[in-house]
Formats: structure tokens, C-alpha cells, sequence
């Protein structure tokens, strides 16, 4: 695992860019975190598995925001307990607050994992996230199949190809979170 | 002696021979007794500054970097990254600021050049006194001008001194992003805040002056509602006459090559069609005008080879159009000293001789800066190259487009390359096994950048095989919108004032700006048809409109021949180019001038803090792309407007959102006692993105909420928000409950299953006998409230 190059190519924001990592270290990643947060976007709708990958996530002690039109997943499969929808604009404007009282009213995240965003709008607030909530740290990670540099850690592009190994790498990073 | 006024002419004796025209005299404008002078007349950068304030400690710039670094002076580059400073000490936030100032800067004075453009040559052309006469419906002409300026412009003369006005503060505007000068976000916002104010009268006053020149459509006779229909879409070119494509913003070169066409009696001869904005303004003074496409079919319509020759102006304006036009033999002819393309300047060259070189391709283009002269060559060297060209094919042929798609390696770099990360490869392998279907699809969700084509490794036209494989459904692309109507009437405001204000119309919806969305341009349909149909009044200008225009119901109808062209419950107007959604920000001020009694003159803080409060009108730039969008969308937002913008917009790189759980960020006065209260979160943010078109849906009616609403308008808002959201995301939204001040605010179809909700999930206390709510709203329903953002508007009132 090294270097990557963007999913859009010249999307190179500076000196700090993203780590590309195995599916296991950002599962333990995430195991390690306080108050992680799951935000999701339209693009889970594209294959029932990530709902259900999204859901299982949930299951395990993660809210989920929904952003996009993506809490139509949730809804089509019964699932309300653990999700809400938000305007991922608004969400990240509040993740960088540390006053915000989170969805459930105990306070801001220190963990956020994007997954299943349209590619440039997650990049946009993943350096929001990365330039503006600093203090304190929230660190964001992305399970997409995209590289992104301004995400601390993730996954190197996917080929639609890999889609079934992209799958198993889903698995992989649920399967690896072990505190919940 | 009589009183010499303005534009008089007149000898004195032994002078004889010498004409003196008094241009500028010391008099007010308009005349002075037309409206006392308010508070803020030409306001400089620091004068609304409070205003602004207001704005952005409610809506609370938030920025996400494009670009961590400064790369602008040479004690860098700068790492930022994380808030630092970098070595001028300004930090992450300051610089995004900054950065944002500086694209309005870029945008604005593309309005304002290209106003000053069109003022300068409608001088030289008709003179200073083309009067500004609306028609009988209109007499609050220029609503920006009277508000910012304090003037009543009589003539297009009288725009001299709102241009020197406009350029003087975007000097001082552009003074304030030199290193060492300003280091505050929030200031660099309240400039940025100015620019796009000033933008938005730099919009106003060019398109007032082209109305007044060429006669084109107002409240006199066949204007307004009734203006015509004109086609739109590739499909309805015909190919087989000569065929002139303007591209651009500055319609006078367009409008000569109409008058030449007419003149020579050659209106059924020779096809001229436009791309982008010129092409609307085109329309708007050539009946047999045609629309082509809008920005994002660009590169696509000139491949496609249907223009003998293109005729360019300013703005929106693909840097490579000389080297495109080279591969489908179409001269070019540039009419713009800002868009000169290397070429030669023949402007004062014998038309023949220029047509003679362009012709005979000894010359890619010509640079010919007289509007008047281009009508002639334009035509001329379109009824030559129209024979020369008609043996000649662009659009790849069977063969080709099966050697391109096999040969496809399915690298992936168009993929990465892609603005919209479309899988072009995974296409090309469909339509190499025969399904053409998922490239043809394409055709729309491209936003026409050919960035794909830059990366290929087997150097394919990738466009070129795209186009092929959807040419069946372009050579069908035949809409029709209605042409630019300009301003809304001082009498449908009479009609519609107290409805917006009040809420029962629940909003006025204006689909602007460019061609860069996320998913095609049935979006750009969609957002129009569903508010439409819930009686909201659409106001459509630029490419938005356009793209508006391809798509039909099962009838064959397009949205503008569906809908009336009333400002009005249910219209779908198109108000015109993107300088006439200046008429848009014109509404909501005669709104308040018109309907509520508001002075305008020299008056923006308080007709901005109206809108704000009451008028329920929402911006939606789904595909905006340049940094005039960027000023467009500012300059909406220090009028108190709010907009609602698509996933690319992000790029932008800031956006003005409100915290609807932050209590203490919404406090507002009521003017009838001075009293301060918190009220609901409408709206809740100025400028927005959304994810989805089935994001978006929901959020601009959210953002049609206004503290003002009445009981019945509030309902009607709330059932439409809820019903939107229930459509789209297939669940209530979540804040719903939030903009309920009392059980009369439901709507009545849901009101018992409301209540249920009210009182189970968020505690309400309910008396189920009469229905009403007991406990929990954030303030109750008055229909006596007075909503303010200003102090001073309470003592005035007292």
C-alpha cells in the first residue's frame, strides 16, 4: 500500500494527503474511536449490498446520517432505528462544532466514516473536516471506492471490475471492528 | 431662459456650426421629488458592512478548501493545511475567503464588462437618450438601480454613472486581495457580500439597455405572459441551409447578422442558431432565432459540425473554440476584445476581402470588433462555406465507432479524468457486444468538458463516439421555451404580493445559471415540473432554462407550453439570459416596494432585511459552473435570498449555512413593539448543496419558509415540504415540527396524524378536544408580527 492517485485525477489538495490501507486497519481504526459516526450518501443505492453493509454497520452501535436521498434505502428496508437524515452540508458544518449535540443529543463525533457519497461533494467536506475540525481532532476515514487524499485513511480506486473484491473488502472492515 | 436639461441641443450665435450636447448636468436623476433619498445611497465597501453581519452570524461561512496551499505570493507556497497561517500570517479560513472575493470579482465584472461593453456600443449606435420605457405595466423600471444608486435612470445615458459607480468599488474590491490588506473571513465575506450586490446591478443595467435598444420584450403589446415560443435543442437546425452559430453573452454582433438577414431578405435562407446566452437574448430580437443548445452541449454542437461558421462574444466561451472550428472547417469570427483567440483584428478590412480569406481557409478566424460589420461577413461567409462543407461529415461513421469501441482497452483514465466519474469503459465494452444503450445514455449526463479525451491512451474522440451512439436521440432533441420576457410587471406584483408575502403562493422558485450537473439535464426539468405543479411561480433565465426546454411529457409538451407565462401560481417563465435574472432580484424588491410601501431609493439594507423576513423566493443553481455563478449566487444572498446549489458547487468552496439547533442564532424583532424573539429556521441556510436532485426537491421548499408566513400560507408551505420529502426520501423530514407555531400551520389533510406525531416524538402537549396545541412550538402563530432584523425599523414605526 503506498501513493494513490485520485478518483478524479487532479484532485491533489496539498501537502497532507490520505493513507491507503487494508480494510482491517481502518476496522481497528474505527474500533478504536469514541463516538463514531457513519454518513452515508445516494450512491448505497446503487446495489442493496451496501444498504445492508450500512445497516449492519448500524447494528453494531454506529449512527448513521443519511445524507442525499440515501435514507430511502434505509426506509425501504425497515431500518429506523439508528439512522437520520441530514444534508451533508449541514452535517459537516456541525461536525466541525464542538458544541454540536450530535444526532442523539451527547455530543459531537470524533470518528466519521464516509461512504457511498457522490466522489467530489465527499472530497469537499472530507477537507472541510480535515481543515476545520481540528480542536478537537476529528478524524475521517472512507470506505468508497474511491481514493480520497483528503480522507486520512482509505481504499485505492476500485475498477468496476473489483466490485465483488470491493465487497469482500466491505466485509472485511465490518467484520474487523471489534469494540461494538 | 428656459432650463437646459440633459441631452439638449442648441446654438449660440456666431456658433452656428457648433453643436453643444449637454451630457452631464447637476441635477438628481429622475428628477427629485420621485422619492426621498434613503439611507445608503452608492454604498461603498464599509457601508453595508452591519448588513452583512447579520447575514453571516446567522449564516456562518463555512469553507472546504479546493486547495490547501496559497500559492499567490512569493514567500510561498504556504501549507495551511488545519487552519495554520501561512507566511503573511492569514490563515486557512481568511485565504478561503479571500479566494471567494476573488472569483465574484471574476464574475462580477464579467457582468459589469460586459455591461459597460454594451453600453459603449448602444451609445455609439443610438445615442445617449434611447429612453428606458417599459410599457404601460411597468414604471418601477430599474428596481437595483433606485435601490443601490438612488437613481431613476430616464436613459441608457444615465447607466454612465452606475458603471462608474460599479467600477470604482470593484477597483477597491480587487485592492482588498492584495497580500497585506484585509485578514478576516468574515470581512472578506461582507466584500464578497458587495461584490455580488454590485454584480446584480451590473446585471440590471445591461440588460435594461439592451431592452431599451433593441426594442426587445416588456409590457408593451406581445410581451410579458405572451411572448412567443421559439425552438430549442440541436434537432430543430436545419442543416441543410447555411447555418451561423453565435456563442456567447453580447447580443449586438447576433443582432446584426438578424438585421442582415432580414434586410437582405434572407430570413428563410440562412439558419441562426445560438448557444449559452447570447442565443436567448438572440430570440429576444430575431424572430427565426433558434436555441441550440445551452453551455454543457458546447463542444458537442460545434463537433457535430452544423455551423458554416461561429460567431463568438464574451463569456462561457471554450478556450480551444479556434482549434475545434479547425476540424469542422468553421470559420470563426471573434467580436470581443476580452475573447480575441490569437487571431487578427480585421475590423477595419473590406467585408469581401474578409469573407474571400475565411472562405478559402487562409485564416482560421477573424477578430471583427464592429457588431455591425459581423451581420454582413457572418452571412456572407456562411452562404459560401455551406456549399464547401456540404460533402464533408462529422459525426463518425458506422465503422469508425466500432473500431473506437473495440479498440477500448478499459483503462480507466477517461474515468478518472471525468468531472462526473462517468465509467466510459464499462460502456465502450457494452457497445462492443451490441448494447449501445449505456454510451448513448451518456449523450446527457456528460457535461461536455472533454476532459476524458485528453487522458485516453489510444488518443480516441471520445465525445465523437458518444455522440454517435446517441445521434438517433439528438437528431430528436427539439424543444421549445418561450422567449426572454425581462421584467416582471409592476401589475402581476399588484396580484401576487400579498399571496407570496402571506404564503399561499409558497414560493418563487428561479432555476439559473450553467450546465454542470450531476446528472443530466431531465434534473434541470424535474426540479422546474414539480414546483410548477404546486403552484410555486418559476422564473427560469440562462442555461437552465434551456435545458428545461429538451424534455416533453407523454403528450409531447414541454414545460413552457404546459404552464402559463404569468408571474404567477403555476407560471414557468423565462425571464431571459443570465443578466436578465437581475429582473428576478426585481421582483422581490417591488415586492416590497409595490405591494408592502418600502422606499427603495438608496434603501437596501432595509427592502434586504423585507426579503428575508418575508418574501419566500429560493435560487436554485443546479448546474453552476463559472465564477459568475459564484457573484450570481452572493449577490441573491445579501439581498436575502437564499440558494439551493448542485454537488459540484462544493467546488466553490464556501456555502453560508444556518445552525437550526444553535437557539441564539435565531432572534428576531417584531417591528410593532420592539420586541425580540427566537422564531424557526426560515430558511435555514443562504446558500446550500444537495447531494441529489431528490435532496434538492425538498430543501428549496424548505427554504421557501419565512417567519412572516401566515397560518394558511405556512400550512400550504409545510404540505408541500412534507410531501416533497415523503415523495423523494420516502420518509418525513426531520425538522418538520420546527417551523409549527400553532395546529392552524398544518396542513388540514394531515392535521389529527401531525398532532399524533407532535405529541408522541417530540412531547408536544395537545388538547385533542379543540385540536390545538398547548406547549412546544418555538413561538406561537400572531398574525400581527412584524418580523425585522433591524432595530432602527421599530423606532421608525413607533
Amino acid at each position: 500500500m503506498g501513493a494513490e492517485i485520485p478518483f478524479d485525477v487532479a484532485n491533489i489538495p496539498g501537502p497532507e494527503t490520505g493513507e491507503v490501507v487494508a480494510p482491517k486497519v481502518i476496522g481497528s481504526y474505527i474500533s478504536s474511536a469514541k463516538r463514531p459516526l457513519l454518513v452515508v450518501g445516494s450512491e448505497i443505492l446503487r446495489d442493496e449490498f451496501f444498504v445492508e453493509l450500512a445497516i449492519e454497520l448500524g447494528k453494531k452501535g454506529i449512527p448513521i446520517a443519511a445524507t442525499g436521498h440515501s435514507i430511502k434505502g434505509f426506509v425501504e428496508k425497515g431500518y429506523c432505528e439508528n439512522v437520520q437524515y441530514y444534508n451533508l452540508h449541514d452535517l459537516t458544518n456541525c461536525l466541525r462544532d464542538p458544541n454540536w449535540a450530535g444526532l442523539d443529543g451527547k455530543g459531537n463525533y470524533d470518528f466519521v466514516i464516509f461512504f457511498g457519497i457522490t466522489y467530489y461533494y465527499a472530497s469537499q467536506m472530507l477537507s472541510c473536516i480535515k481543515n476545520f475540525a481540528t480542536d478537537p481532532l476529528v478524524r475521517a476515514v472512507s470506505i468508497d471506492r474511491y481514493y480520497h487524499p483528503n480522507a486520512r485513511m482509505g481504499f485505492a480506486n476500485i475498477t468496476p471490475r473489483q466490485e465483488e473484491e470491493y465487497k469482500a473488502m466491505l466485509n472485511r472492515v465490518v467484520g474487523s471492528i471489534k469494540r461494538r | 431662459m428656459d432650463e437646459i436639461k440633459k441631452g439638449d441641443l442648441f446654438s449660440i450665435a456666431g456658433l452656428e456650426n457648433v453643436k453643444i450636447s449637454i451630457g452631464e448636468i447637476v441635477e438628481e436623476e429622475g428628477g427629485k421629488d420621485w422619492e426621498p433619498m434613503g439611507p445608503h445611497p452608492m454604498p461603498r465597501i464599509a457601508t453595508l458592512r452591519d448588513w452583512d453581519f447579520k447575514l453571516l452570524n446567522r449564516y456562518k461561512p463555512f469553507y472546504a478548501p479546493l486547495c490547501d496551499m496559497c500559492c499567490l505570493c512569493t514567500y510561498g507556497k504556504c501549507d495551511l493545511t488545519g487552519n495554520k497561517k501561512g507566511a503573511c500570517g492569514i490563515r486557512m479560513d481568511a485565504q478561503h475567503g479571500r479566494i471567494v472575493l476573488l472569483a465574484c470579482l471574476v464574475g462580477c465584472s464579467a457582468h459589469c464588462g460586459h455591461g459597460r461593453h454594451l453600453l459603449h456600443d448602444m451609445i455609439k449606435k443610438f445615442g445617449r437618450d434611447v429612453p428606458i420605457d417599459f410599457g404601460p405595466e411597468v414604471d418601477v423600471e430599474a428596481p437595483l438601480t433606485r435601490l443601490i444608486c438612488g437613481i431613476k435612470p430616464r436613459t441608457i445615458g444615465d447607466f454612465e454613472q452606475v458603471f462608474d459607480y460599479i467600477e470604482e468599488q470593484l477597483v477597491q474590491l480587487a485592492d482588498a486581495l492584495h497580500t497585506g490588506q484585509e485578514g478576516s473571513y468574515m470581512d472578506f465575506e461582507s466584500k464578497a457580500l458587495h461584490m455580488g450586490m454590485l454584480d446584480s446591478l451590473s446585471k440590471e443595467a445591461a440588460d435594461i439597455i439592451q431592452i431599451a435598444c433593441y426594442g426587445m420584450p416588456t409590457s408593451h403589446e406581445g410581451g410579458g405572459p405572451n411572448v412567443p415560443l421559439v425552438d430549442v435543442g440541436i434537432g430543430t437546425i436545419d442543416t441543410d441551409k447555411p447555418v451561423v452559430l453565435v456563442i456567447g453573452h453580447n447580443v449586438p454582433p447576433a443582432a446584426d447578422i438578424g438585421d442582415y438577414l432580414t434586410d437582405n431578405d434572407l430570413e428563410d435562407n440562412v439558419e441562426l442558431a445560438g448557444i449559452c446566452c447570447t442565443s436567448i437574448d438572440t430570440t429576444r430580437v430575431y424572430k427565426k432565432a433558434k436555441i441550440a443548445s445551452a453551455l454543457g452541449r458546447q463542444l458537442r454542437v460545434i463537433r457535430a459540425g452544423i455551423a458554416d461558421v461561429v460567431v463568438i462574444d464574451e463569456q462561457c466561451i471554450r478556450a480551444d473554440i479556434v482549434e475545434l472550428c479547425q476540424r469542422t472547417h468553421s470559420p470563426v469570427i471573434a467580436t470581443n476584445d476580452k475573447a480575441m483567440h490569437g487571431l487578427v483584428d480585421r475590423t477595419d478590412d473590406d467585408p469581401d476581402a474578409i469573407v474571400a480569406d475565411l472562405v478559402n481557409e487562409r485564416v482560421p478566424g477573424v477578430i471583427i470588433l464592429d457588431p455591425e460589420q459581423v451581420g454582413e461577413v457572418a452571412v456572407k461567409t456562411a452562404l459560401q462555406m455551406d456549399k464547401k462543407r456540404r460533402k464533408l461529415r462529422f459525426i463518425l461513421s458506422d465503422d469508425e465507432f466500432k473500431q473506437y469501441v473495440n479498440e477500448c482497452t478499459q483503462c480507466g483514465n477517461c474515468t478518472l479524468a471525468c468531472p462526473n466519474g462517468m465509467r466510459i469503459g464499462e460502456a465502450m465494452a457494452s457497445a462492443a457486444s451490441g448494447d449501445i444503450k449505456p454510451l448513448a445514455d451518456m449523450f446527457d449526463l456528460c457535461v461536455g468538458c472533454g476532459r476524458c479525451e485528453q487522458v485516453c491512451k489510444k488518443q480516441m474522440p471520445i465525445v465523437d463516439v458518444i455522440t454517435k451512439a446517441a445521434y438517433p436521440q439528438l437528431r430528436e432533441e427539439k424543444g421549445r421555451m418561450r422567449i426572454g420576457r425581462g421584467p416582471i410587471w409592476d401589475s402581476e406584483i399588484r396580484e401576487v404580493g400579498a399571496p407570496i408575502v402571506l404564503g399561499t403562493i409558497p414560493g418563487v422558485i428561479a432555476p439559473i445559471g450553467c450546465g454542470n450537473y450531476p446528472q443530466g439535464t431531465k434534473d434541470a426539468w424535474l426540479i422546474v415540473k414539480e414546483f410548477a405543479e404546486r403552484n410555486y411561480i418559476v422564473t427560469l433565465t440562462g442555461c437552465m432554462a434551456i435545458d428545461a426546454a429538451l424534455w416533453k411529457d407523454e403528450d409531447g409538451k414541454t414545460l413552457y407550453e404546459q404552464h402559463h407565462g404569468r408571474f404567477d401560481g403555476g407560471g414557468v417563465l423565462n425571464i431571459g439570459s443570465c443578466v436578465s435574472n437581475a429582473h428576478i432580484h426585481d421582483a422581490a424588491i417591488k415586492i416590497a416596494s409595490i405591494f408592502a410601501g418600502r422606499k427603495l431609493r438608496g434603501n437596501y439594507e432595509e427592502i434586504a432585511d423585507y426579503i428575508l423576513s418575508r418574501v419566500g423566493a429560493c435560487g436554485v443553481a443546479w448546474g453552476a459552473m463559472s465564477q459568475k455563478a459564484a457573484s450570481i449566487a452572493t449577490g441573491f444572498n445579501r439581498l436575502g435570498i437564499p440558494a439551493v446549489v448542485g454537488p459540484h458547487s462544493t467546488k466553490y468552496r464556501r456555502a453560508f449555512l444556518g445552525r437550526a439547533d444553535v437557539q441564539d442564532d435565531w432572534k428576531i424583532i417584531d417591528a410593532s413593539d420592539g420586541s425580540e424573539l427566537y422564531f424557526e429556521p426560515g430558511p435555514q441556510h443562504l446558500l446550500v448543496a444537495c447531494e441529489t436532485v431528490e435532496e434538492a426537491l425538498p430543501m428549496i421548499a424548505k427554504l421557501c419558509f419565512r417567519p412572516s408566513d401566515t397560518d394558511r400560507g405556512r400550512s400550504i408551505k409545510l404540505t408541500h415540504y412534507i410531501d416533497l420529502s415523503q415523495k423523494y426520501l420516502n420518509t418525513y423530514p426531520t425538522d418538520w415540527h420546527l417551523f409549527v407555531r400553532s395546529a392552524t400551520d398544518l396542513p388540514i389533510a394531515k392535521k389529527t396524524e401531525l398532532l399524533k406525531i407532535l405529541e408522541d416524538k417530540h412531547e408536544w402537549k395537545i388538547d385533542w378536544k379543540t385540536k390545538r396545541i398547548l406547549e412546544g412550538p418555538i413561538r406561537g402563530y400572531d398574525p400581527s408580527f412584524n418580523p425585522t432584523n433591524l432595530k432602527r425599523l421599530v423606532r421608525e414605526r413607533k
